[in-house]
Parts: structure tokens; sequence; C-alpha cells
């Protein structure tokens, strides 16, 4: 049986970059075994986290994501030997670039999930969506791409209130 | 305000001079990247001679802020395509020369390294007619260990006069920064990228950013807008300071050319700190095939990943 669904006033958006054959495998595992998370992640599969370009995440928050979350094999275990030793350096600099910028570290997470952990990535998907449904939406990366629909200067009282409502 | 001693650069540039002359006219090399005096008064600018009797014209002085490896990598009709190409490098530039050669764009032995012994040079804000004081030197000086190039093929026997201790700019200001809290710090960013007009100069002057076509150009799929309004703004400067982490040499030549006066060398210099701190790793005068983003060692930190 579904347990009654809980309405929020604010629904995350969260993007999920994964490797197809751990964390993937892992959510399916998950699915397969109806274990019960969170709709608000959105999955994109990629070979391997060392394809995850950085660029994709800052896609992302452009876009409009509220959270990022990049999950892959475990170290030893990449199908192609070496791809998330390689991601996980490069993860490890984008992220120190970002907290340089003034993003909030906590709406970016990383991590290794196996095919064999569904349930670890049930538990993670959980508490990220909750930590982000706490922190409210991402607005750094909306405001900016807002400035580009009128200038800074004009501030009339119809555009603030659309504003307002998005 | 302390002056500087410039008293060498007069030696340095005779010993360029005859350097210069020799080698060209024994044919050693068939070209030389250099310094030549500007038509204002005290600038300089870079100039490409093939001919010997022209090494009369390459000077150094304070005013010779330029990074000239840019040159060997994207190319330059002045510059032959065959044989031997001498090159005038500072410290900093000769990290920049070293870096592409680690990086398989240039071979060593296709170059002839003329190193200067620098006592600094000025920065991009003052008039090159000034002197070299601790007021005017940009920078990139102030922080700078390797007045003396090591590895090149001729350098100028002089003797560096001690260096006085300068105020340490960049070290303070990513202190400042780092001390912020991050809404803070992006406002500052916000501020500071919203100046940015995509001219591209950042790009055009770095000696790392020889890809033939930029992620920042393609359009299919577009990763970052190519239009000059703050996301894409933003974006690109992210992007690039990501590119050119574990790369840089800090030559700053970025913040130098920036018109809209962006501390994009901040950005660079944050991001070496950084990777020297996790991978141990920094710009030297070493040649390194694999920098700290090429390789990977399984005992790396993973503290941030569940």
């Amino acid at each position: 049986m579904h347990s009654e669904k809980q309405k929020h006033a604010f629904e995350p958006r969260i993007i999920a970059f994964v490797c197809t054959w751990c964390t993937y495998a892992g959510a399916d595992l998950a699915g397969t075994s109806r274990m019960q998370y969170p709709s608000n992640v959105r999955l994109l599969k990629f070979p391997c986290t060392g394809r995850i370009d950085p660029v994709f995440i800052l896609k992302a928050f452009q876009q409009g994501a509220d959270g990022v979350l990049v999950s892959g094999c475990h170290p030893g275990d990449c199908h192609y030997i070496a791809g998330n030793f390689h991601a996980r350096r490069r993860f490890a600099a984008f992220r120190k670039l970002l907290e340089f910028i003034g993003v909030d570290l906590d709406r970016l997470q990383f991590s290794w999930v196996s095919a064999a952990e569904g349930g670890k990535w049930v538990e993670m998907v959980t508490e990220l969506t909750e930590r982000v449904r706490a922190m409210g939406p991402m607005r750094e990366f909306r405001e900016l791409a807002l400035e580009e629909q009128w200038s800074g200067a004009l501030d009339a009282p119809e555009l603030k209130e659309a504003y307002n409502s998005i | 305000m302390t002056t500087i001693d410039t008293s060498i650069y007069s030696a340095v540039t005779e010993a360029i001079r005859g350097e210069a002359q020799r080698t060209l006219s024994e044919g050693l090399v068939t070209a030389i990247v250099g310094y030549a005096a500007a038509r204002r008064k005290g600038s300089a600018q870079p100039i490409v001679i093939t001919n010997a009797a022209d090494s009369e014209k390459l000077i150094f002085s304070p005013a010779c802020v330029n990074n000239l490896t840019v040159y060997l990598t994207k190319a330059k009709k002045e510059i032959p395509k065959t044989g031997r190409v001498g090159i005038v490098v500072k410290g900093c530039d000769l990290k920049a020369l070293v870096g592409l050669m680690g990086e398989s764009q240039l071979k060593r032995d296709e170059i002839y390294i003329i190193g200067v012994p620098c006592a600094g040079v000025l920065a991009s804000t003052v008039q090159p007619s000034q002197e070299l004081t601790s007021d005017t030197i940009a920078s990139k000086c102030r922080e700078c260990g390797e007045f003396l190039p090591q590895g090149c093929d001729f350098v100028p026997g002089v003797e560096i006069p001690a260096a006085p201790e300068l105020e340490k700019n960049y070290s303070a200001e990513i202190a400042r920064l780092e001390a912020l809290t991050p809404a803070e710090r992006w406002a500052y960013w916000r501020e500071q990228f919203s100046k940015c007009v995509k001219c591209y100069a950042c790009r055009q002057v770095c000696p790392f950013c020889f890809c033939e076509q930029c992620l920042c150009d393609r359009n299919k799929p577009q990763m970052v807008e190519s239009t000059p309004r703050p996301a894409g703004n933003t974006a690109w400067h992210i992007v690039r300071a990501m590119h050119l982490a574990g790369r840089c040499a800090g030559c700053a030549e970025c913040e130098r050319v920036c018109p809209m006066d962006i501390p994009l060398n901040l950005l660079n210099r944050k991001m070496a700190r950084e990777l020297k701190e996790l991978y141990a790793y920094e710009a030297s005068f070493q040649v390194n095939d694999k920098g700290p983003l090429a390789t990977y060692d399984e005992k790396d930190d993973q503290s941030f990943i569940k």
C-alpha cells in the first residue's frame, strides 16, 4: 500500500547525472524493489562519471535546477577502469570553484552508488531532496537569466509582480 | 613607496641583443620573438625578427609585460613555420612555455629559450614611462618567487638585486573573499561578471586557450550562451577558470588585457591554490607530462563524496 503523499509548498527540481553501469542500475533496483523515493529527482544517464563535464552541472543550474546530484561507480569498480578516478579530481576542483563563486555547496551532491545499493540511492535522494526543500529555490542563476529580459534599471511594479510570481 | 632597482635591465637588453645577433647570424634560429620599443614613451611591444641586423631593436624594460609564448601557439604570420624559433621569456612566461611543452603543443628542440632575469614589470593601469616602484609594479610580480628562469638555452649573467617585501594583493583579496558568506561572494562576482562584454580578449591572450574550437563557441549543443549578458558571462568565466585549473601558469595576461578590469586572475590563482593543497601540484619550470586533472591517484581525497 502506498502511504499518503504529503503536500509541500515547494517541490525542488533535482537533476541527477548518473553512470549507466552502477547508479542507474542501482536506481533501477530501487524501482524494481518497489522502494519509495521522492519523484523530484530527474535522472540523466551517462556512460560514465568521467563523461560528466562540469559545464553540465552549470547548465542544469541555469535551466532551473534547485539541486544537482552526480553519482557513479565506487572507486575501483569503473566499467572503464579509471573514469571515476578522473571524475573525482575534476569534481573536487569544480566544487572549490563553485564555492568561490558563491554557490552553496549543499545543493550539489556527489556519491558512489553501486548497482546493488538501491537502498543507499533511496536514502541519499530523500536526504538531498529534503535538504534542498528546506533551502528553498535556487535563485542565483535564475536571477541572472531574468536580468537578460529587462535591464536592472527598470523597476516597474508590474515587472516586480511578474518576477515575484515566478 | 619604495623604488625597485631595475638597473640590470640595460645589461639584460645588451645580452639579449648579443644573443639574438649570434643565433640569427649563425643560423641557429630562423626567428626571434622578443620585445621592441613602441611609439609611446617608455612603452614596449612584441616583435618578431628574422634578420640579425634587426637585433638592435630588441629591448627589455619594465614595460615588457606581454607573455610572448602565446605567439608560439596561435599561428602568427610573421613567425616562420620551419626551423627553430627563439623566444624571450620572463620567469612567469617560462612556466607557460613549460606547460605547453607538457601538453605536447611545443617541442623543446624546436624552440630556443632566452630567459630574462626579471625584477618585475609595470601594472597595466600605469603609464609605461613610469618608474617601477612598489606602487606601480604588477600584482603578479608582488607574489613572484621566480625571478631567474631555469632550464633556458641562454640567460644573461647578471645579479638580480634583492627585491623589497611587497604587499600581496592576490592573496589578500582571495583571503578577503573566502571570509565572506556564499551570498556575499555571489554578489561580488555577479557585479564583476556583469561588466564583461564578451570580447574574449582573455581567451585570445591566454597561451593555454589553444583549442581550435572553443566549447563556448559551439552552438549544437550550446553549452555556454555567447551573448554578453549576465547568465552567459558567468558561465563563460566559470568554464574558463575550470579549463585552466591545473594548467594556468599565473602570468595574469587575462587580467591585464581585460578592458572591463574584471579580476580574472583571482579565479585562476584560487584554483591553483586549491590544486596545490589537494594534489601538491604547482606550475613550475619542470615539464610534467600530465597536469593534476589529467591524472589520478587511487588514494585521492573523497571526503566530499557520499
